[in-house]
């Protein structure tokens, strides 16, 4: 049976989506720089031999984070 | 599996290279432990399971009878990264949390450090000279299997108890505490 494309996807939604896409990943941005700033608080609180390499990841994570929200904001 | 375990151990003796904020010059750290590593598991299996939820929608949503195609590409490759920021989202909470949250016991104190979330943590400072009692509680099919359980360490003049959860060897890790205290 072919599928029938429903009425529900028409411009509006497309709006509601790229809000609801552009408001996930604003508050993603916003998580990952608590990340970060937790990761900078626990690594002061213990410092251990891969303190370092966790407080990479967390900048890198922020940095991907911002770089697809502005990627996001710019194609959507 | 095993090799990956031993990257992030639970329980260290003697640690080098690792130290705590607080601690003293001459305090040196004896024991350090975490939760067990299968404890873990809480948070890998929600990521497994989201990480792999983007290759069911296009059955689920055939199903339905919804075609996706008006959508531009970038949509779509949107809703897969914000899927897969999720997946991040439970790595690095489950993995900080376990990471950072230890048990360690010094030459003078055995000392608590948690971070109950990414924005408030805990520290306690119990002194070795006034631990009376420590005992160790191993219940449940998955921690004897494991050998995993939790440590609960009195000390004098204080109702509150000091609690070591989910730790490797609780029983070895009692003892060590009970017969360093009385070296104190």
């Amino acid at each position: 049976m072919p599928t029938q494309p429903l009425p529900l996807i028409d411009l509006e939604l497309i709006f509601l989506l790229k809000i609801g896409i552009l408001t996930l990943l604003v508050l993603y941005v916003i998580f990952s720089l608590v990340i970060v700033r937790q990761v900078d608080l626990m690594s002061r609180t213990l410092r251990t031999p891969i303190s370092p390499i966790v407080k990479a990841l967390a900048f890198i994570n922020a940095g991907f984070s911002i770089a697809f929200l502005v990627l996001a904001f710019g194609n959507l | 599996v095993v090799y990956f375990f031993q990257m992030f151990p639970s329980f260290i003796e003697n640690p080098t290279n690792i130290s705590f904020s607080g601690q003293d010059t001459d305090e040196t750290i004896l024991l350090l432990l975490r939760a067990h590593p299968i404890t873990n598991l809480k948070w890998i299996i929600p990521a497994i399971i989201v990480f792999f939820v983007p290759f069911f929608i296009p059955g689920f949503l055939t199903l339905l009878r919804v075609d996706l195609s008006a959508l531009s590409s970038f949509y779509i490759l949107s809703l897969i990264v914000i899927n897969y920021l999720f997946v991040l989202v439970i790595i690095f909470e489950g993995f900080l949390g376990w990471y950072f949250n230890v048990y360690i016991v010094t030459t003078k104190n055995l000392v608590d450090i948690d971070f109950h979330s990414l924005l408030f943590n805990n520290i306690d400072l119990t002194p070795l000279r006034n631990v009376e009692d420590a005992n160790s509680n191993q219940g449940g099919i998955f921690r004897s299997l494991f050998n995993f359980g939790d440590v609960y360490i009195r000390s004098a003049g204080t109702t509150a108890l000091t609690d070591f959860l989910a730790v490797p060897n609780p029983h070895r890790v009692s003892d060590f505490i009970i017969d360093l205290a009385h070296k104190v």
